[in-house]
């Protein structure tokens, strides 16, 4: 079904937040950013640029230190003691970290005036590389906490020791790393804020994609409560992740709006987006090793595993556990031992961008069982296929009581492989022109609806639990059908699919449910965890919607039974209308319900007092408690499989790697809209083919980010696209209202697939091991060439 | 402008109005169009000329507004995406195959798509699936890795065979 | 993203364009504004006045002249290049260049002009425009001079214009009997920025006669590999040929580490994409394809 947002978007009527204030005079917020990766910031001076004409006013580090208490920490003591403001105070801690603002009538004013700012900044020594943090002589970041680590714990499930002595065999790997990049979206982040001095309520027009969470954090902050802050937003142009840790900046507008007493509109530009926003974590995992049979079952892996999310936590340290929730991929791995440590560097904060933080794991578990069976001569179909959970097991509980609900690993790469042909590109070594050809398999799992009571295993005292989210279905006077989501859409159709939901309860036609777009905190039909992000508007946001729409369909069905003399029970709907079945003459219209509540009740009976015909629905995903001493328990409530099938060929004189053929094969249950699906499918696998072979965030040893906008960072393009051959199944999710199960983030299948293609041709011409998630053309070439000591050791098990 | 000065007047035609602004000189063609003339359509997605959300047809070229100063828009026609639809507001074909095969999501890339497959449908009624790319290799898009775009644009061009 | 203040001005001769440049000390010519926008928007060394010299009708145009030659003026777009069957049929390698550079939009406004003048390391036109022997017309305050391409590049933003001069045509001579050229390039993604790009003109008559090899990317202004062009000279520029003209030819080269190569990964490069283009600039020629 064709979406329902289509039609204003393609006339370039979408509503984006800098769409908004026309006609009428601004006033525009410029930042002024260290350009230095860390720095005491001496002295700051405003005065010419306050004194420019045009110019309306600053601020600096100093007034948001004595206006805003910092943002509450979600780490264990010591690193709680970090204080992180909407601006740096005192210290810079990462380049392009903003130090002051300035608003002026124009933009090109303002940025005019941030020249004459005047910040005297004395150079510290920066740390860029997280491997270093934890050393002695590390400059440390935040002194109030005394160190560069963010969190460290333990994580041990089943008998490890138990199954390494049991194994024919132990595989070592020194190191494996993950690499820093992130979704980008095409429309950067901003805000029109404004604030009321009559109530002290402020209006934040922007388009960040989980207002919950943001009004959690800047309501403290700013010493005001959560509904004074009113989050609008319209249409967004891209999330991905990347929309969630900006509430940073809207604080400043929000301190701008009330000292200035003017709206002010901020936009973000591509460089500041680079520099500043959201990166992706960048994760190593060292001292791997992995038990194994000789007929390639795993029995057991451990590794330690360094997360660095750059220089302040803010959607972090949840990330040292949200992994968790796919510990072993696709696999019955029963036994796994990890030290999972999170340190800061001066680089931009990570958020969580497409595919957080378990993107990162499932590479390593794919990779690592790649490698495996590389070492031990298995065929990489048949290894994965001993190691998958098996259709006939789920729902299957995991080693850490996480439960996949459904899937069928085996068929979705069966037929990926069918896709590609497999078999003929197997035959094929090389390419005609020479060129080396390598095929690689990525099985990845998609966790959506993500329980928050995971939050409780970096930090007990943590009160979150579960996930939900909210919405309300009206009949309006005269009969109209209006929705509104708790959710902020950045692209994923959920006026349409919400509207199909709707429609079929209620029995009318989509185009008949009018769904409100965007998100307004006004509406309060929001949670906690209102937003969009995590894959899971089909379960939380659908299930939202459907529960309101049943509510409201029972009301009519009561309303209808009285107006008909009928039972509740008899009641059908259908065609805009109440009906007793079997019996389509004694039927009321939607449209004369509304009146009768609205506008003609007085003849209702008390038994039907409670009747508004405007309902509101709060969709619980259920969780049981988690037995938070043993990181045990369910962290997700859906699975979402994605099975990958990449072909390359490697130019094996440049490195150059070009994708010849590609098929991914995705699950996520009940399909409500398979057109949308596949978009995302898509549009996940651009993603990952992207980082994997384009696109990183590189910084030089001072810290500045070599990769700060599109001329220098390569997002994928259409000729860099392979032609993407898609299917689906569907294996649908005994755990949700639809059996739909959540998708969107994708779990970065492109990126295990491309790895393991590179891989599979390196493996013809040297004993070269791809240890990293990212491969321009000059690493490949030096693993052909020049790759180095092995970092990859097959021993015997020491017995216990 | 034989003289140099710092405020241009810019006289251009824009979906078949003409226009006149005083504005600055270093103003870009993008803000004129946006700000100045209310035509929210054309986006901007980066500061470097790369992304293409702002494309334009300017006397009949595709090209990024972002990367044009106002006053080299002097004397000029263009086109933005609010010229597509018809007057009583039905989309043209070309949105329609858009809409049809799911090529946008977000919908930020989308107005610059579209002038791009238009000025390539303009030109070229019988393309290749490598002109298609080739039309849109100066567009990003983040949300849908392309397929379809590809795939709403051959069903345009298709469209205009029959 | 948020420009400087500057002067505009839109002269309609070349006359007026060259007083304007000559009476501001920060004063440069805007053709398609491709790369000088950008330049100007990341608000590093960027022009106060800039000098709109894209209506100036004398510097338009593509034609063929008596001696068969090409005579591009300088304002013509990467596109024009592309569409101009003179160009084609005298000098294919500058349409087929043109065809490459970035995307459609790109390719509608950015010039010969701006790519020679702006000289960055990774534009394209520079190297072409060396291997193929082209003369750059200068035209200044005492008249017109004109300039060979070998002696035109200097550095970044830097060449034979200098402050109050204008380039205003470029003349690509015409192919010679078993002429033919070739480019070939590193991208970091397909037809985008290079990474190390080399353009290698040959004229063989049975063995190669003349060779010219040039590469962009690797130094502040176009290299000619003369080393490597010695070594092809006599020779029927087959593989081993190519192979044994290339040994050693990166180790001459002083090419910059940056984000998408080490310099000396862009040395190695340097020595594959050279091998390769004297191999396919060689079978152009041979077939008669001129390349």
């Amino acid at each position: 079904m064709p979406r329902k947002e289509d039609r204003r978007l393609l006339r370039g009527e979408g509503i984006y937040f800098d769409d908004r204030g026309r006609g009428r005079e601004g006033s525009y917020v410029h930042l002024v950013r260290s350009p230095y990766a860390h720095a005491r910031i001496k002295s700051i001076d405003v005065s010419k640029a306050a004194a420019l004409e045009g110019v309306y006013g600053t601020l600096t580090g100093g007034e948001v230190a004595a206006l805003t208490d910092p943002y509450f920490q979600l780490q264990l003591p010591p690193s709680n003691e970090i204080k992180d403001y909407c601006m740096a105070v005192g210290v810079a801690r990462y380049a392009g970290e903003p130090v002051a603002a300035v608003v002026a009538r124009t933009r090109e004013l303002a940025r005019d005036a941030a020249d004459l700012v005047e910040v005297e900044y004395e150079p510290l020594e920066a740390n860029v590389d997280g491997r270093r943090a934890l050393d002695p002589d590390a400059p440390v970041l935040h002194p109030d906490a005394g160190t560069n680590l963010v969190w460290e714990g333990s994580f041990d499930w089943g008998d490890v020791d138990g199954a390494f002595a049991a194994a024919d065999r132990v595989l070592r790997i020194d190191e494996l790393h993950f690499h820093r990049f992130s979704s980008t979206p095409i429309e950067c982040c901003g805000a029109v804020v404004e604030y009321e001095r009559a109530t002290g309520q402020w209006h934040i027009y922007c388009n960040h994609q989980f207002p919950g969470m943001a009004l959690v954090f800047m309501a403290p902050a700013l010493r005001t409560s959560m509904d004074r802050l009113r989050f609008v937003s319209h249409d967004i142009g891209g999330g991905f992740g990347n929309k969630v840790i900006f509430h940073t900046y809207l604080l400043i507008c929000c301190l701008l709006a009330r000292k200035l007493d003017r709206p002010v509109h901020w936009t973000e530009w591509r460089t500041d987006n680079h520099m500043a926003n959201t990166h992706g974590n960048e994760r190593w995992f060292r001292d791997v090793e992995v038990a194994v049979q000789n007929d390639g079952t795993i029995l057991a892996y451990r590794m330690k595993a360094l997360d660095d999310c750059g220089a302040f936590p803010r959607y972090e340290p949840i990330g040292c556990v949200v992994w968790a929730q796919v510990t072993a991929g696709c696999y019955r791995i029963r036994n796994v031992h990890v030290d999972f440590t999170q340190v800061c560097t001066n680089k931009s904060p990570c958020g969580p961008n497409r595919g957080y933080s378990r993107l990162q794991h499932l590479w390593f578990v794919e990779r690592m069982l790649d490698v495996v069976g590389h070492e031990l001569g298995l065929d990489p179909i048949a290894i994965r296929k001993r190691n998958y959970v098996r259709p006939e097991e789920m729902p299957y509980e995991t080693l850490n009581g996480c439960i996949y609900d459904s899937g069928d690993y085996p068929r979705a790469l069966d037929i990926a492989l069918e896709l590609v042909d497999y078999d003929a590109w197997r035959a094929r070594q090389t390419a005609e022109d020479g060129r080396l050809i390598g095929i690689g398999i990525g099985s990845t799992l998609d966790s959506g609806t993500n329980n928050f009571a995971q939050a409780q295993l970096v930090n007990a005292e943590l009160p979150f639990s579960g996930n939900n989210e909210a919405a309300t279905v009206k009949l309006d006077l005269m009969g109209e059908i209006v929705v509104t989501l708790g959710t902020a859409p950045q692209g994923q159709g959920h006026e349409t699919t919400a509207a199909q939901v709707v429609a079929d309860i209620l029995g009318v036609t989509p185009d008949d449910v009018h769904v409100r777009p965007g998100h307004d905190s006004f509406f309060n039909n929001h949670v906690t965890f209102s937003g969009a992000y995590a894959s899971q508007f089909a379960v939380t946001g659908l299930g939202a919607v459907k529960g309101a729409a049943e509510r409201l369909a029972s009301e009519i069905s009561r309303l209808a039974a009285y107006l008909l003399q009928a039972d509740p029970g008899e009641i059908v709907l259908e065609d805009g209308h109440a009906r007793v079945a079997g019996d389509p003459e004694r039927a009321v219209s939607l449209q004369w319900c509304a009146m009768k509540v609205n506008a003609a009740y007085a003849d209702l009976p008390d038994e039907l007092d409670d009747l508004t015909l405007n309902c509101r629905h709060v969709y619980r995903a259920r969780f049981e408690p988690l037995d938070v001493s043993r990181a045990y328990g369910n962290l997700t409530l859906t699975y979402s499989t994605q099975i990958h099938v990449c072909v390359v060929a490697i130019d094996p004189r440049l490195g150059e790697v070009e994708i010849l053929d590609y098929a991914v094969v995705d699950d996520c249950g009940v399909r409500v809209n398979p057109q949308i699906v596949e978009g995302q499918v898509h549009g996940a696998t651009a993603h990952a083919i992207g980082a994997a072979l384009h696109e990183a965030f590189i910084y030089d040893a001072d810290g500045l980010l070599l990769t700060p906008n599109f001329d220098e960072y390569h997002a994928i393009r259409a000729l860099d696209m392979p032609d993407l051959k898609v299917e689906s199944i569907e294996c649908p999710s005994p755990f949700t209202p639809l059996g739909a199960k959540g998708l969107g983030e994708g779990g970065g299948g492109g990126l295990h697939a491309v790895a393991a293609a590179i891989q599979d041709a390196v493996s013809r011409a040297s004993d070269g091991i791809v240890t990293d998630s990212f491969n321009p053309p000059e690493r490949v070439w030096r693993l052909l060439h020049a790759p180095g000591e092995r970092p990859v050791r097959l021993v015997e098990p020491t017995p216990l | 402008m034989a003289e140099a000065g710092r405020r241009v007047q810019v006289r251009v035609e824009v979906n078949g109005r003409p226009h006149e602004a005083d504005v600055e000189a270093r103003r870009l063609l993008v803000f004129l169009l946006r700000d100045d003339l209310g035509l929210t359509g054309t986006h901007i997605g980066c500061d470097t000329g790369s992304c293409g959300a702002c494309t334009v047809i300017l006397d009949g070229r595709a090209v990024k507004s972002c990367m044009l100063l106002a006053a080299q828009a002097d004397g000029c026609s263009l086109r933005t995406v609010e010229s597509l639809a018809a007057e009583d507001g039905s989309l043209s074909p070309l949105q329609q195959a858009f809409h049809d095969e799911h090529a946008l999501q977000c919908g930020y890339c989308t107005p610059g798509m579209l002038m791009s497959a238009t000025y390539l449908l303009e030109r070229n009624a019988s393309p290749t699936d490598d002109d298609i790319k080739h039309s849109v290799q100066g567009n990003i898009c983040r949300c849908t890795g392309y397929q379809n775009i590809f795939r709403a644009i051959r069903s345009a061009a298709e469209g205009m065979d029959a | 993203m948020l420009m400087p203040e500057i002067e505009y001005a839109r002269p309609t001769t070349v006359d007026e364009a060259l007083d304007l440049l000559a009476t501001h000390d920060n004063a440069r010519a805007l053709a398609g504004g491709q790369t000088l926008i950008n330049v100007l928007k990341l608000r590093l060394l960027g022009p106060e006045r800039v000098v709109d010299i894209t209506r100036i009708g004398e510097l338009r145009g593509v034609r063929t002249l008596d001696d068969g030659s090409l005579e591009i003026g300088a304002t013509t777009t990467y596109a024009e290049l592309t569409e101009a069957v003179d160009v084609w049929a005298v000098r294919p390698i500058v349409a087929e260049v043109a065809s490459i550079i970035a995307d459609v939009q790109v390719r509608n406004r950015g010039t010969i002009d701006g790519n020679a003048c702006l000289n960055l390391p990774t534009s394209h036109f520079p190297p072409v425009l060396v291997a193929v022997g082209a003369e750059l017309t200068v035209a200044g305050a005492e008249g017109e001079r004109i300039v060979p391409a070998s002696e035109f590049f200097e550095s970044p933003f830097t060449t034979a214009v200098r402050t109050g001069e204008l380039l205003t045509r470029v003349r690509i001579p015409a192919r010679r009997p078993g002429e033919a050229d070739t480019f070939a390039a590193m991208a970091a993604g397909r037809e985008s920025k290079s990474i190390v790009h080399v353009a290698t003109s040959l004229r063989l008559d049975g063995a190669v006669a003349e060779a010219s090899v040039v590469l962009g990317c690797v130094a502040p202004r176009p290299v000619r590999a003369t080393a490597v062009e010695e070594r092809l000279v006599g020779t029927q520029a087959d593989e081993e040929a190519a192979r044994d003209a290339v040994e050693g030819f990166g180790a001459t080269l002083t090419p910059v580490s940056d984000v998408n190569a080490s310099g000396d990964f862009k040395r190695h490069v340097a020595e594959v994409l050279v091998e390769r283009a004297v191999l396919e600039c060689a079978e152009r020629a041979r077939r008669g394809a001129g390349g």
